[in-house]
């Protein structure tokens, strides 16, 4: 007998999906205009090179085609997105000199708690702006860097290291959003660590899109120097409301010789954003990046980090989980680049489609001529909690090397009744039993996290699996 | 036909055509892997130099594919397992519901259409087919009586110089009745152009069809594969693709396994030498509950050679109970050679078991070590693999002609072959 299946259920979201007045904030005008790039130039007194570079990215921006291989993007009118919004406060480095809201916001969202639980660092950005940042004195002892990237951009002695780097790894002819960025970022994070030096604790991005219609552009610039290590995380949330709302951010890392760069992330964008962002690392001689990542919100994500393996012996994994729920479409996976001998990589993903959602992983890996030795491996699992929902699984593989070993492995299915049944004869509700489930599918990705962040990414699954009794 | 033509000042004129063995759900483009595009001479004459061997019994009349269509199609309707189409619905709020991306919306349009002739496809794509269907004329039409067993064909497609030589050939197995059918595409004699086959298989309520395709053509030629399949209830395929030879191979075949429990087994056996190009692309899409499908590629690349393969497992709403499994070895032999491989699951239905797994990967140090040790140099073990699958490809030809294929094929490729052989 075919099993019934209940409605999926409105989700509480009101952790995150609450919303502030915009008063006092600053809007430009909705749309992309050069005047509009040259006006958001002008409010951070940039060099000219940069505004040059925004300029020639606009062009860029549009004369690209929007890709067409992925979720549709029709519902996103750039005509009706507002590019800047500055929020009515200066950067601050204490909390309690925030406007009330904007403390508020951040404090709901456990920043400041988290700060003085368990990080080194915290930047928090609100709509277009920074609006706090901090690092411990002892961070700074050990001579690392974390301010925002506009801040740094004004330092002569880190002007020319931004100039040198940015939008290397991401130029905006890599893809239309890309371009987008380059023409409208704003606000983010530069991070420098010295060579040698380890930082016990992370450091953490959180970025909150408050305001309605707008869209949010933050570039991150991490550069760890050889020997290094840092482990950093990024976390963003915005309330929900019945415009599009578009993140477009860009993510830079530069991997030293035998350093360690670990970037995690909690994506949790309320279901009206179109995420359009893109991370990238270039990862030299020994050294090793690592990411973990998971993705529950938006309405569209396009999301893809991209490691670029460029010295020998270098190594990247990613652990990632995605989970799609009612109206999302989630395309979400990760890009390896084998570029010199002996580097390998590791790619463990993890999905989830639920009440109609769609989620889609595709991934790429190429191994270049320079490859010799080198080794990769992507194994790809996909739970369908329901029939009216999607997955689906778009892996590529590009060999151009003879002595490398590839490897690719994935599997689709949907929880067993048998493993329910269990469940529920040792007294756990049919709720609870294809929670614990999916808990137990997400652990891989979970165990990577700091303690506090995987009890957030567990209760996000909480979350999203209220009403899904299959 | 929708092939372009082109032409540079010094070149010879030539057309293209486009969107061959296109993936269902391409990806990135600067992967160059979601469709292909194949030039030919434009002044390529038809004149298909086809051998049919095949009973007249079992030579059916132009148009029985169709007509089998059409049947499956009112069956399928009359009980309600195939959808009459529908007019689209209330739009809801464009946020409330997940933006589709291209294919799965073109893919949910020809779901809610109700008509098997608009799924019906073909791996290599429209513009393929139908040029191959133009240059190839009158389809050779093998149909099969109900219960029929044992039933055999042979169809032989030559190279012709300076043409396309193609052959067109419908399969309709009906219920309860069993066909063999083998595709020899060769170049017994010297010359340039293109060599191909259109083949549509209807498989009947518990039918089988089995379908051994082998490529022996010389460097000069482009071989061209196409196939599209439809299976109704219990029917079975079983398909052998063994390519070997010419310059620029493209296979494609797609499979609608329509009928409860209808089975696919795809078994690709493949080798890339000096600077030839290989470019597959399946689809087996799951309609059907308690569909199941197996695709099974195992190839080696030596030389320049270069392979692109792309292999999709559709299991579309509705077909509970279903399973595809998707297995891919690749033995890269030599420094030169390139390989491209797309596993693709697309899942609209959570009933069901897929899994895919590919092994791209090279003579282990330890295993030439070994082989040295017994007197094998590493260029003598890497060919031990060329040899192997000439040779294997020899022993399970369907038939003496096309084991004279492989064997022609193999001395030009290797030392001693035919005597191995032998």
């Amino acid at each position: 007998m075919e099993k019934k299946r209940t409605q999926v259920d409105d989700i509480d979201r009101s952790l995150y999906d609450f919303a502030d007045d915009e008063a006092g904030a600053e809007r430009l005008d909705a749309g992309l205009t050069p005047g509009i790039v040259r006006e958001i130039s002008a409010k951070k007194d940039e060099p000219d090179w940069m505004l040059d570079f925004r300029l020639q990215a606009l062009d860029t921006y549009l004369h690209m085609a929007a890709p067409d291989w992925g979720p549709a993007l029709d519902g996103l009118d750039m005509d009706h997105i507002v590019t800047y919004v500055k929020p009515n406060t200066e950067q601050q480095s204490d909390w309690e000199s925030l406007p009330d809201d904007v403390k508020n916001t951040f404090d709901r969202l456990g920043i400041p708690q988290a700060e003085r639980a368990y990080l080194a660092g915290v930047g928090a950005q609100y709509d277009s702006e920074l609006v706090y940042h901090n690092m411990q004195d002892t961070a700074a002892k050990q001579g690392i860097v974390y301010s925002g990237i506009e801040e740094a951009l004004h330092d002569p002695q880190w002007e020319p290291l931004i100039r040198s780097k940015f939008m290397t790894l991401i130029p905006p002819t890599d893809h239309k959003f890309a371009a987008l960025h380059g023409a409208v970022w704003s606000g983010g994070s530069f991070v420098y660590v010295p060579a040698g030096v380890k930082l016990d604790f992370p450091l953490q991005s959180y970025f909150r899109l408050n305001a309605k219609g707008a869209g949010q552009f933050e570039h991150t610039l991490i550069i760890v120097e050889d020997d290094a290590d840092l482990h950093f995380i990024e976390g963003c949330s915005a309330p929900k409301y019945n415009v599009a709302n578009l993140h477009a951010g860009a993510v830079e890392l530069f991997v030293g010789k035998n350093a360690r760069l670990r970037y995690s992330t909690i994506e949790n964008w309320s279901k009206n954003m179109y995420n359009l962002n893109t991370k990238r690392a270039r990862v030299d001689e020994g050294g090793a990046v690592e990411w973990v990542s998971g993705s529950f919100g938006s309405h569209v994500g396009y999301l893809y980090p991209m490691s670029i393996l460029a010295g020998r012996k270098s190594t990247c994994t990613f652990t990632g989980i995605t989970f799609a729920g009612a109206g999302q479409n989630l395309d979400t996976g990760c890009k390896v680049v084998l570029a010199a001998p002996d580097t390998s990589a590791a790619v463990e993903t993890k999905s989830i489609s639920k009440g109609g959602g769609i989620s889609t992983f595709r991934s790429s890996v190429v191994a270049t001529e320079a490859a010799h030795g080198s080794a990769a491996s992507v194994s790809c699992q996909s739970l369908m909690l329901d029939n009216a929902s999607r997955s689906d699984t778009i892996p590529a593989m590009d060999i151009r090397c003879k002595n490398v070993d590839i490897g690719h492995e994935a599997t689709i299915g949907r929880i067993s009744d048998d493993t329910v049944f269990y469940l529920m004869s040792r007294g756990v509700s049919e709720e609870e039993a294809r929670t614990m489930v999916v808990n137990g599918f997400a652990e891989p990705v979970s165990k990577e996290l700091p303690l506090e962040y995987a009890v957030e990414m567990n209760n996000l699954i909480k979350l999203e699996m209220e009403g899904a009794i299959g | 036909m929708a092939a372009t033509p082109a032409a540079s000042a010094n070149a010879a004129p030539t057309i293209t055509l486009h969107h061959v063995n296109a993936m269902p759900a391409p990806t990135w483009h600067r992967l160059r892997v979601n469709e292909t595009g194949v030039e030919f001479p434009a002044d390529l004459r038809a004149e298909p130099d086809v051998q049919v061997e095949a009973p007249q019994e079992l030579l059916g009349e132009p148009g029985a594919f169709e007509t089998a269509l059409k049947r499956l199609e009112a069956h399928l309707k009359s009980t309600g397992e195939l959808a009459a189409a529908s007019p689209a619905g209330a739009v809801a709020d464009p946020l409330d519901q997940p933006a589709l991306s291209a294919f799965q919306a073109a893919s949910a349009t020809v779901e809610a259409s109700g008509s098997l002739e608009r799924a019906f496809e073909t791996g290599m794509g429209s513009e393929a087919f139908a040029y191959l269907r133009e240059a190839a004329g009158e389809p050779v039409v093998i149909a099969t009586a109900p219960g029929q067993q044992g039933a055999r064909a042979a169809v032989r497609v030559r190279g012709v110089d300076g043409a396309a030589s193609a052959a067109a050939v419908d399969v309709v197995a009906a219920e309860g009745s069993d066909v063999s059918v083998s595709i020899a595409l060769d170049s017994p004699e010297p010359g340039a152009g293109a060599v191909g086959c259109s083949l549509r298989v209807f498989a009947g309520r518990d039918a089988r069809v089995s379908i051994t395709s082998t490529q022996t053509l010389d460097p000069a030629w482009i071989a061209l594969d196409d196939t599209g399949m439809m299976l109704d209830e219990r029917a079975r395929a079983d398909v052998r693709h063994t390519v070997l030879g010419a310059g620029q191979s493209y296979t494609g075949l797609a499979g609608d396994l329509r009928g409860e429990e209808a089975k696919v087994a795809v078994d690709t056996r493949y080798l890339g030498s000096g600077a030839r190009e290989l470019d597959f692309n399946y689809e087996l899409r799951h309609h059907g509950a308690k569909t199941e499908s197996a695709m099974n590629a195992n190839g080696v690349l030596a030389g320049a050679s270069s392979k692109t393969l792309r292999g999709t497992i559709d299991f579309v709403r509705g077909c509970k109970g279903a399973s595809g499994q998707e297995v891919e070895t690749v033995l890269i032999a030599d420094e030169r050679a390139a390989n491209r491989t797309v596993p693709v699951i697309l899942c609209g239905e959570d009933d069901v078991a897929g899994n895919h797994g590919a092994t791209i990967g090279h003579v282990r140090p330890e295993q030439l070590l070994y082989l040295a040790s017994r007197g094998l140099s590493p260029e003598a073990a890497e060919q031990l693999f060329l040899r192997a699958t000439l040779e294997e490809a020899a022993l399970s030809a369907p038939d003496d002609a096309t084991r004279a294929g492989v064997a022609r094929l193999g001395r030009a490729l290797l030392e001693d072959f035919e005597e191995e052989i032998a």
